[in-house]
């Protein structure tokens, strides 16, 4: 699935269903992005990502429901992005392990890379029930690395290349998920 | 080493051995709670018109004040706050005013705590001064006059209020408001007794300065009130503790505790935990809602520390605000949750100088049918160039009917700043366990070990006697817990 094509906000997954999606907020995107995912037989395998370019005032909010109800499922999701210029994203996430749904393996990463002004808010959640699980989730905001700007630029890479080239190597592993005509296109945004 | 067989053999033998009551002469105030019930609590207390004044504001902010309901408490009742008998202290004698009721220095002992001198000064217990609040008075304080050479004010918040008006007016409620939320806003307004500890410019507090608390009264509720003031450059680590008898009602405590650290001054605040956590079918036990807050000038550190097995119901989030530039603070925590125990506890840590430095380790332990859930916020505001924060909160399940549920807000607004959180879920593994049974240790033990192992981190950080206490609390309260 493509970012561009209409997300259906509900989804459930089935005997191993594998579904992967992958999402990107481009620079002037603004909205509230929901993704709500019952995992309702064992096997199934799910894997979200998304991908937050936000500036100018440009406000994203991200909200994802994951719900194991039986055991022996795998889900991952991980929202990467960079937030500057009065831009403000939260996300806003929560893995929800049953009773008895054991053999859960539920990961959440969100990571993002605050410029000048911008403003995130992340809620990383995990509700439990169950213990024969493995469910982690991690969260950072950070900004770009002085020592690598300077490691860069001492190598003949002018300073505004530098910090691009950062954040490209930042969401990396998300523009990876994309197909390569889409993946220049974003980065072309960055 | 005989201490950690001791540790064992306790474990597999105790309950919880707090529980009992002390039959003695006790004053009350007749339940519910009025306008009345407050001038007569302060009239009790014999409290000057400013304070009583303070108690008035804060209960009709109260009176328009919602319980919060955001909490991951299910089992938390509703609360009726006109059921309560709001203060309760016992008899003095009149004769001898000076003296300890000797069924007060019993219970005390009992418990462990050195509420006499002779004691410590004889060596059997480690240096540390006591203030020990039963139920709704503070009944002795230790070591006043020695702390008092080197200016340090160590006493019942009441004697603070006479002695010291202008300190306490100075600092109270400048932390945690009035009205800040619904349990503060109760205690700002019924508060009885609790410590207050001024540590004066440059001096280090040559011992462990610490308060305990014990509810005995049936009916009642405890809502002490307490206040450290750590001014420049000063240090102090302080410890706190907590019993109640067994019952089959809930008790509520609601209490307040105030921190400021003021410039280039350090602050350990250590808290074991232990209210009567309710039986195994989750009938009775203490409801602890409570409010903790420090703030930190510039260059201060404040230090949270907690072990937390017992209460019913526990509601607490210790926060710092940073204030000053190049603060930092800690909050360590050990939570353990059976048998029907809920507990949502974590901190705040609240950025606002520069190049403030906050760092979090939690540590979830649920078993039974218990509830355990970490919630936290970490707020990194525009101003805070260079903040950093790091939170680790890791849950451990031990049965499949419990829960461990991890909820941290992270805010930030400044692009200087990072912020890192991490959170794992896990149980203790088959192979930890069959490594454990195949040495010869039985099942229960092995969880002791293995959980005591996990903790760790935090256990290290509690002054001596706090931490070999904390473990044995863990142990014990982890009994039956495996099935």
């Amino acid at each position: 699935m493509l970012g561009r094509d209409e997300v259906p906000r509900r989804l459930t997954l089935r005997e191993n269903d594998d579904l992967h999606i992958v999402f990107v907020a481009r620079p002037g995107y603004s909205g509230n992005v929901d993704f709500e995912i019952d995992i309702v037989r064992p096997g199934a395998n799910l894997e979200i990502a998304g991908l937050y370019l936000s500036n100018n005032g440009d406000k994203v909010n991200f909200n994802v429901c994951v719900r194991h109800l039986v055991g022996g499922s795998h889900s991952r999701q991980i929202f990467k992005g960079i937030v500057g210029d009065r831009a403000a994203v939260s996300f806003d996430g929560l893995i929800y392990v049953a009773q008895d749904a054991e053999k859960t393996e539920a990961y959440q990463e969100n990571h993002s890379i605050l410029l000048s002004d911008g403003k995130v808010d992340t809620r990383p959640q995990l509700e439990i029930y169950a213990d024969d699980v493995k469910c982690s989730h991690g969260a950072t905001v950070g900004s770009l690395d002085e020592d690598a700007l300077f490691y860069m630029r001492s190598r003949g890479i002018p300073f505004e290349e530098a910090r691009k080239m950062q954040m490209i190597s930042f969401v990396s592993d998300i523009l990876d998920r994309l197909p390569e005509s889409y993946r220049n296109d974003v980065i072309s945004r960055i | 080493m005989p201490q950690s067989e001791d540790i064992i053999r306790s474990a597999t033998q105790q309950e919880y051995k707090e529980g009992f009551v002390t039959e003695i002469d006790q004053e009350f105030v007749p339940k519910g709670l009025n306008e009345d019930i407050i001038r007569l609590i302060s009239a009790k207390k014999a409290e000057p018109q400013w304070l009583l004044d303070f108690r008035l504001k804060a209960f009709a902010r109260w009176k328009e004040m919602t319980p919060p309901e955001w909490g991951h408490l299910s089992r938390l009742p509703e609360i009726d706050f006109q059921d309560i008998i709001y203060y309760a202290a016992p008899r003095r004698d009149e004769d001898r005013p000076k003296e300890i009721d000797p069924a007060l220095q019993e219970t005390f002992d009992k418990l462990g705590i050195p509420i006499s001198e002779r004691e410590v000064l004889a060596g059997v217990k480690s240096k540390v001064a006591v203030d020990a609040v039963f139920d709704s008075v503070s009944v002795s304080t230790t070591f006043r006059e020695e702390l008092s050479k080197l200016g340090i004010i160590f006493c019942s918040f009441s004697e603070a209020v006479r002695e010291h008006p202008e300190l306490v007016r100075k600092y109270l409620a400048t932390v945690v408001p009035a009205g800040d939320n619904f349990y503060a806003a109760l205690n700002s307004a019924v508060f009885s007794d609790g410590s207050f500890c001024y540590i004066p410019k440059g001096v280090k507090c040559p011992m462990d300065l610490s308060s305990y608390f014990r509810i005995n009264a049936s009916g009642t509720g405890q809502f002490e009130r307490t206040l450290i003031i750590a001014d420049e450059g000063s240090s102090l680590s302080y410890m706190e503790g907590c019993t109640a008898p067994m019952r089959d009602e809930n008790q509520l405590h609601a209490a307040v505790v105030e921190i400021i650290v003021e410039k280039d001054a350090d602050v350990r605040y250590s808290t074991v935990q232990n209210w009567y956590p309710g039986d195994a079918q989750g009938r009775g036990g203490i409801l602890n809602l409570v409010t903790k807050r420090g703030i930190c000038r510039d260059g201060a550190h404040l230090s949270w520390t907690q072990v937390e097995t017992g209460s019913a119901i526990t509601w607490k989030y210790p926060s710092t605000i940073l204030q000053g530039d190049y603060s930092s603070s800690e909050f360590y925590s050990v939570a353990l949750t059976n048998n029907y125990q809920q507990a949502d506890t974590g901190t705040k840590m609240i950025h606002i100088g520069k190049g403030t430095r906050s760092r979090i380790v939690s540590k979830g332990i649920s078993a039974g049918f218990s509830e355990n859930s970490y919630r936290g916020l970490v707020q990194v505001l525009p101003g805070a160039d260079g903040a950093r924060n790091y939170s680790q909160c890791d849950s451990l399940l031990i049965g499949n009917r419990c829960g461990a549920h991890t909820f941290p807000v992270i805010r930030n607004a400044n692009p200087n700043s990072v912020v890192e959180h991490e959170a794992t879920t896990s149980k203790i593994s088959e192979d930890q366990l069959f490594y454990c049974n195949q040495r010869g240790l039985a099942p229960e033990e092995a969880v002791g070990l293995i959980v005591n192992g996990y903790a760790k981190e935090v256990l290290s950080r509690l002054p001596m006697e706090f931490a070999v206490e904390a473990q044995k609390l863990l142990s014990v309260n982890l009994e039956g817990s495996i099935g």
